[in-house]
């Protein structure tokens, strides 16, 4: 069989710079992390900096195209044949590798003010660096396997990082509960290994999508359905998204960094990296599509309920991630990809404006006891405003219209009107909760020092929102300081919100031009583009539809939050509306009891049953003993326990029975 | 007929009866001790001897396959690669001796699996139908002596009940063999493969019988049910023992006799049989698995999944499946005795190694054995980076290539059903539990642990340099 790979061979020792630097910021700051100190945080910020130049270096041969060959390859070692190792660059993975990098190195300086204080911070660091490492290995791998390594490693980088404020039970829970469902999903993906070793002895990208037109489509339905219970698993699709609402127990970088631009975006990754296989299956992309559409939906309509801020963010990260996958899934590859381009910048941009509000107001998280921070922190007002209109996608002003509008535009190209519909829906759900936490936080009056019975929290301690439960956190983590709003951001925290900014309004306009979009030129060669008849609604169309349904949504928020009567009654209002809130929300469509029901429970008793059935043994030990034992071999094994000695001779005797009828049949029709 | 029995024929034996005589050596030493001998001298002696025949049975290993005993033995690539592995578990269980094996026993114990290990040898290498059986039997009367060696019921229980069913096994085997020879007129495999034997009744009803005595010495489903039962009664390092050993010389008996002893055309048919019971296997043993609550039940179950694995690689009869089945028997032999190595730190004179509810917050009490215990078991599912999951990976690789796809798919379920059992094990060990106490502390087990250790490096070799010997096509003349 031939080899195939992809990217043009050659060495780039760029690419193995980039990808192994955060690997020794890692080891650095984890062996001497308590001589470095603060030191820690400016060496691994410095290493994912000098990551990206390098990354921004490998730009030409990234998007080197020679005769068929797309981008750059660079091989590690050999294995067994059909089982080499290397590393590839090609314009898919050099964009997240940007992300991960760029959008990493913002992140890290962030946290430098961010972790200030805290006992464990060369720790963190050392953490965030392996995750850097982790995801560039999973991005930049040229195989099923490297890939696999590298999405088991960012799920532990994950796991560390969420439970990184261990002396929170609720953390350490949550921390597992995200590394359970992760492995979960690891375990579909090596199944798909299997599979696809089974078809084409082989793990590398180029051979398994060199032969994706040979595959049996029952075979290659199982395979794409393997892959997608990893991806799902990892980008929170339903019904394995349960995880990550709780994963924000974790510091607020770490949800900027990996639960909203990166990790979580895998998923998107996979489907995208392996489109030669999805777009041979329509009945995989239908599934995946419609999966990304309904977490979309969902993952919105949760995002009303909330009163966490970083809980609101997280469903909101579902749901734009949901509309990711829904891209990617119908076909509509670079706008999925650009989805994922340009959350990651305004999600980050969310985060880490959250970041301030909460790290000013000393670890509160809930929207209900904020309110007219905009005189106080017009900074943070102008941060979460311009990330408000990105992902809400008001046209011409953010990046998220651009990207959103090309995912909804694609999924009615590639025949799908009633994932089209959804997608225009969820843009109104999305502009409805994203202004109704921006007005809830920042507009009215201060309501910090309300009761909080008075705002309709009533159980602080069951509520599930970390901030009431953080005195602790905040005792560890905080060492100085105390009253609301008191110590602002060092600069260090506000330059990168700042930085992030700017790409969180322009950089849509990459995507403005339809086929002749720098941003079309860049993927013109990485995806593949089937002939589609042109879809009954133009872009412009779509354009229009969207932003109406954007302006009800915006519209119900300012009435709901924002109009002076509506400031002025807002505790009774926050209260009633906390009070009122319909059960089947606030518990998240019970997802969490239902998939305990489902797989803890009934495993249980699965277990149980079966055991029974092919063990004999585990019967009750009193009718075994009435029935079986004494009577064999008389006095010399009365003191035994025989068991059920005779009934195995009789399974043995039959399985001979069975296989004597075969052979004297056979033997009967070969007989002379 | 005459054989003229030179030196060579006692060179292509000689792994053996160094073995042998290592085995006589430890009783003699005992006989001339004051007291007993010491554990640790019969231990040491013991696993010299193994490790002297292992060299010299490797020395053979390039040079040409040399027919001994006019047919008898055969000294090849093939029969010394299973001869390693079986001298491998040989030692790895041997050292694993320790109390409930009582001193004045120990020297006994050490001969019978130094001479266990020997029946298992001369299976790796036998040539006709009688050297199966002499080793087949040399290996299991040792076996039943060392399964009652502890002293307690269930010790004695297991050693009847395997002489019991075993023997009504051997039975149909011999009348098997019987029957091969009233088809072939002869006792050698080399005459087995004649084509005009294809339409003989006897040989298939022979070769029949023959494949029951293999599949329950594999302990293939229906043919399993002795093996939890045996493997939960017998003494921890005779279990690692029987779990290595009796099913790489069994599984070198099946490739010789699948390989190089079958007329042209009746492979698929003959063999048909054990490829659905391997089918079974690899499903029922799995879930078997669910229910248990005892380390050595659970390696039961896991076994005959395992051995399930193996057939999958060999059914199709292609050199590659071949080689890739002798990859995977050498990572479960590492990854078992791994697993055995961890149980026997954990245990007194009371084993609580193997009992499972000891593992309960054994994260805790002891990270690295846990580790350690982590890593075997997720060698056994398959997982990555482990040379069980690559094992997987080849022998799906192969069977789809040799026309057996039906199997790999029924590996891929069986596989993912054993998931859920091996991380049961794993989830209690790092379970948070404060209602167990920790039971009592028992000497150190030094050996054991460095057992684990080199399993551990090993399984992490093989992982990442997966050697797979190529001069091992079995051959009968």
């Amino acid at each position: 069989m031939t080899h195939h790979v992809m990217g043009v061979d050659g060495s780039y020792p760029l690419l193995l710079v980039l990808w192994l630097l955060p690997l020794a910021g890692a080891i650095l700051a984890w062996a001497f992390g308590p001589q470095l100190k603060t030191a820690a945080g400016w060496i691994c910020s410095a290493l994912v900096g000098i990551s990206f130049i390098c990354a921004v270096a490998m730009w030409g041969p990234g998007t080197q195209s020679v005769s068929g060959a797309l981008g750059a390859h660079q091989a590690l070692f050999s294995w067994l044949p059909g089982f080499d190792f290397g590393l590839l660059m090609d314009p898919l993975s050099l964009l997240w590798t940007l992300i991960i990098t760029g959008v990493g190195f913002l992140i890290h300086l962030y946290s430098i003010g961010y972790m200030d204080g805290d006992r464990a911070f060369a720790r963190f660091f050392a953490y965030m660096n392996f995750f850097v490492f982790a995801m560039l290995t999973l991005v930049l791998s040229d195989n099923f396997v490297g890939l696999l390594v590298g999405w088991g490693l960012v799920g532990l980088a994950s796991y560390f990082l969420i439970g990184f404020w261990f002396f929170k039970p609720s953390a350490v829970a949550a921390a597992r509960k995200a590394f359970v469902i992760n492995v979960a999903g690891d375990v579909g993906i090596m199944f798909a290994i299997f599979m696809i070793v089974a078809s084409v002895h082989s793990t590398a990208f180029g051979d398994a999508f060199a032969f994706a037109g040979s595959y049996n489509s029952g075979w290659l339905l199982a395979i794409c359905v393997c892959l997608f219970i990893g991806a799902a698993a990892k980008s929170a699709q339903i019904p394995l998204h349960t995880w990550l609402p709780d994963a924000m127990e974790g510091p607020t970088p770490v949800s900027a960094l990996i639960h909203a631009a990166t990790m979580v975006t895998a998923g998107v990754y996979l489907v995208a990296r392996c489109a030669p296989l999805w777009s041979q299956n329509h009945d995989a992309q239908m599934l995946v599509g419609t999966i990304g559409a309904l977490t979309a939906i969902a993952g919105a309509i949760l995002g009303c309920a909330q009163w966490d801020i970083k809980r609101i963010l997280a469903y909101s990260t579902m749901s734009q991630i949901g509309y990711m996958i829904m891209g990617v899934g119908v076909g509509a590859y670079e706008g999925g990809v650009a989805h994922f381009f340009t959350h990651a910048f305004f999600k980050a941009q969310l985060f880490l404006g959250s970041g301030l509000i909460i790290h000013a107001l000393n670890n509160e998280q809930d929207v209900r006891r904020m309110g007219g921070l905009m005189k106080k922190m017009p900074f943070a007002f102008i941060a979460m405003l311009t990330g408000v209109i990105a992902i809400s996608g008001i046209p011409f002003l953010g990046a998220g219209f651009f990207s959103k509008d090309l995912v909804i535009q694609g999924a009615l190209e590639h025949g799908h009107p009633y994932l089209y519909a959804v997608g225009i829906i969820t843009a109104g759900i999305t502009a409805y909760y994203m202004c109704r936490l921006l007005f809830v936080t920042f507009f009215g009056s201060y309501r910090g020092d309300v009761d909080p019975s008075e705002l309709g929290i009533r159980h602080p301690e069951l509520a599930g929102t970390p901030a009431h439960g953080a005195d602790q956190a905040e005792a560890e983590h905080e060492g100085s300081g105390h009253g609301q709003a008191h110590h602002a951001p060092a600069w260090i925290m506000n330059v990168p919100v700042a930085i992030l900014i700017v790409p969180t309004v322009l950089i849509g306009w990459l995507m403005f031009g339809g086929d002749n979009s720098p941003w079309a030129h860049f993927f013109a060669q990485q995806f593949p583009h089937p002939q589609l008849s042109p879809a009954p609604i133009g872009e412009g169309v779509t354009g229009l539809i969207t932003f109406g349904a954007v302006l009800v949504g915006i519209a119900v928020a300012w009435w709901r939050y924002a109009t002076a009567s509506a400031q002025s009654r807002a505790v009774e209002r926050l209260r009633g509306e906390s009070i009122r809130m319909p059960g089947i929300l606030t518990h998240a469509y019970y997802f969490d009891l239902a998939l305990d029901l489902l797989f803890v429970r009934t495993s249980q008793l699965f277990g149980t049953i079966f055991g029974r059935f092919f063990d004999p043994q585990i019967i009750d030990g009193a009718v075994r003993e009435s029935a079986f034992s004494a009577q064999w071999l008389g006095t010399l094994v009365r003191s035994f326990q025989t068991g059920l000695l005779r009934a195995y001779a009789l399974l043995l005797v039959v399985g001979v029975a069975a296989f004597m009828i075969y052979y004297a049949v056979i033997a009967g029709g070969v007989h002379p | 007929m005459t054989i003229n029995v030179t030196n060579a024929d006692w060179n292509a034996v000689a792994p053996i009866i160094i073995v042998a005589i290592t085995g006589l050596l430890v009783l003699l030493l005992d006989l001339l001790s004051p007291k007993n001998i010491s554990r640790y001298a019969a231990i040491l002696l013991g696993a010299a001897g193994m490790i002297v025949a292992g060299v010299v049975a490797s020395l053979a290993y390039w040079s040409p396959a040399y027919v001994a005993f006019g047919g008898a033995f055969i000294q090849s690539g093939f029969g010394i690669v299973f001869q390693l592995i079986i001298l491998i578990a040989g030692i790895g269980s041997l050292i694993l001796v320790r109390p409930p094996v009582q001193n004045e026993r120990i020297a006994g114990a050490t001969a019978l699996m130094l001479w266990g290990t020997c029946g298992a040898m001369l299976m790796a290498g036998a040539g006709n139908l009688m050297v199966v059986f002499l080793g087949l039997e040399l290996l299991s009367l040792a076996l039943y002596c060392l399964c009652g060696l502890a002293d307690r019921p269930s010790s004695r229980e297991s050693a009847l009940k395997y002489l019991i069913l075993s023997s009504t096994a051997s039975g149909f085997m011999l009348y098997g063999m019987a029957l091969l020879f009233g088809a072939s007129g002869s006792v050698a495999f080399a005459d087995l493969a004649n084509p005009a034997l294809a339409s003989s009744a006897l040989l298939w009803v022979g070769g029949g019988l023959f494949l029951v005595g293999i599949a329950f010495k594999l302990s293939l489903v229906p043919f399993h049910a002795w093996s939890p039962d045996v493997y939960e009664g017998a003494p921890l390092p005779v279990t690692a023992f029987m779990s290595v050993a009796t099913k790489a010389g069994t599984l070198a008996v099946f490739a010789r006799f699948m390989y190089a002893a079958l007329p042209a055309g009746t492979a698929d048919r003959l063999l048909l049989p054990i490829w659905i019971v391997a089918a079974i296997s690899m499903i029922a043993g799995n879930v078997g698995m669910l229910a248990q609550h005892d380390l050595k039940r659970l390696i039961a179950y896991s076994g005959i999944a395992q051995v399930g694995y193996i057939l999958t690689a060999l059914a199709g009869g292609t050199h590659l499946g071949l080689r890739y089945a002798i990859y995977y028997l050498a990572a479960y032999t590492f990854m078992n005795l791994g697993a055995f190595a961890i149980a026997t730190t954990m245990s007194g004179d009371r084993e609580e190694g193997s009992h499972l509810a000891n593992y309960r917050g054994y994260g805790r009490r002891n990270p690295v054995g846990a580790a350690l215990m982590t890593f075997f078991l997720l060698a056994m599912a398959g997982l990555p980076p482990t040379a069980g999951f690559l094992g997987k990976i080849l022998i799906l690789s192969s069977s789809v290539g040799a026309g057996y796809a039906w199997l790999g798919v029924v590996l891929i379920i069986g596989t993912a059903i054993s998931l859920y059992a091996y991380a049961k094990v794993v989830r209690a060990m790092y379970q948070r539990d404060e209602h167990v106490h920790a039971f009592e502390g028992h000497a150190p087990a030094p050996l054991a642990w460095a057992s684990a250790a080199i399993c551990f490096v090993v399984i992490i070799v093989m992982t990442f340099y997966p050697y797979t010997p190529s001069n091992v096509l079995p051959i009968v003349k």
